[in-house]
């Protein structure tokens, strides 16, 4: 089985400061990474070069096309939360999600089942009245908008109850089976079955 | 193609959705705009030949300072809010993100302005002959201030919001050159259609030149 991302010797240096040196990992079609780091370590640095955002100083990131060819450019579409989560106050619950580029043509009832699955049910109130553990389950709905290939989550157990962080780690296992990847990041060791590496 | 006019209808509706739910976006610059062009009869008189004298300049400056007042705002709470790492992650071209946010800029102000410019037009004794080149001018020229705002707005994003007036200000003087003399030109019954021309191949040579070194300018906030 081929990886839908091999990284190679990535290293990424700010203000002539090494934030991290030569990365090596592949991410294999249903299988997690767990990037572990303290604050200010380049988790989410590592998150932001990997997706184009941020130029890395050396290293390559490759994709795995449908032709089982690696590029350098990615033609599949990859979720990424960091740690805002994207959610605007003056939308409503369900606007926050069918407003957003993933759910273009998706019919009301697929959006509606998404809010459902995380357990929002409040859905024409305005996001500005929610929780932050409210909030960031508008955020989790979106992960099953469509099929993402590989989701980037940038410390997803960050602030959450434990029943939120049930639901965070069954449908980890739940898109897992369904040959989705995961890529997270936290401060310890989390209950998610992954390959971890320390930055 | 398709897919690409989806993705901008998505952005303008949930951007428009936002702006009229927060009513100061657009009445903020409109209520500016009528503000500064009513001053000047008060200040100077209601003397029709001086104030129909300057009313091209009063317009068009009026116009430039209240289509700055939104700027800032362009990218800044998509910026904050993670709402921009979403856009440039996906695969969707960065530049029609960039194109719907300059058009609702300009929905939000530009044409506000424009159908405010009428009532400058008549406190300034304009002519009713006026009103089509003024508004004809301020359709290219707002539609270009919102392209030069997008542009400051991602230079200066997480920085001071009169960072962004003044990198775009200086860039605006050819606006304000050609759209005063429209206006002046239809006044003394003269042709203005060579100035709309060079307005209207500005705003064609801006809206792909802009948009992508607005893209450009973005991105270098992640680094």
């Amino acid at each position: 089985m081929l990886p839908n991302l091999k990284v190679e010797n990535l290293s990424c240096v700010r203000s002539e400061k090494a934030i991290f040196e030569n990365l090596n990992f592949d991410v294999f079609p249903g299988q997690n990474i767990e990037i572990i780091g303290s604050n200010g370590s380049g988790k989410t640095t590592l998150l932001r070069a990997i997706l184009g955002l941020i130029r890395p100083e050396n290293g390559t990131i490759r994709w795995l096309d449908g032709d089982n060819n690696f590029n350098e450019y990615r033609t599949y579409d990859c979720f990424y939360q960091g740690h805002q989560l994207g959610i605007k106050n003056l939308l409503t619950v369900f606007e926050n999600l069918n407003l957003t580029h993933n759910a273009k043509g998706l019919k009301k009832e697929t959006i509606h089942k998404c809010l459902e699955r995380v357990g929002l049910s409040n859905i024409n109130d305005p996001a500005s009245s929610l929780s932050v553990g409210q909030r960031k389950r508008i955020s989790i709905a979106r992960w099953l908008l469509k099929d993402f290939k590989i989701y980037f989550i940038d410390e997803p157990f960050s602030a959450l109850d434990d029943e939120a962080t049930d639901l965070i780690e069954n449908l980890i296992i739940e898109l897992n089976t369904q040959g989705c990847s995961f890529v997270i990041t936290g401060h310890r060791p989390s209950q998610v079955e992954a390959s971890r590496i320390e930055i | 193609m398709n897919s690409i006019f989806d993705w901008l209808t998505i952005i303008l509706r949930r951007d428009l959705l936002i702006a009229f739910r927060r009513s100061a976006t657009y009445i903020t610059p409109l209520i500016f705009f009528l503000i500064v062009v009513t001053f000047f009869p008060l200040a100077l008189g209601p003397q029709e030949s001086l104030l129909s004298s300057l009313a091209p300049g009063v317009i068009w400056i009026a116009t430039l300072l209240a289509s700055l007042l939104a700027v800032e705002s362009i990218f800044s709470e998509d910026f904050r809010d993670g709402t921009l790492d979403d856009f440039f992650i996906s695969l969707e071209p960065s530049f029609v993100l960039v194109f719907a946010k300059v058009l609702i800029h300009w929905l939000i102000t530009g044409l506000p302005i424009m159908a405010a410019s009428i009532i400058a037009a008549i406190v300034l004794y304009l002519p009713f002959d006026s009103f089509l080149p003024i508004l004809l001018s301020l359709i290219l020229g707002t539609s270009f201030m919102s392209l030069l705002g997008a542009l400051g707005a991602a230079l200066s994003l997480g920085k001071s919001a009169i960072l962004s007036a003044i990198i775009v200000l200086p860039f605006s003087i050819p606006t304000l050159l050609m759209g005063t003399s429209v206006i002046t030109s239809s006044i003394n019954n003269q042709d203005y259609f060579g100035f709309l021309m060079i307005m209207g191949a500005m705003l064609a040579i801006g809206i792909p030149l802009l948009c992508l070194l607005t893209v450009e300018a973005l991105l270098l906030n992640y680094d």
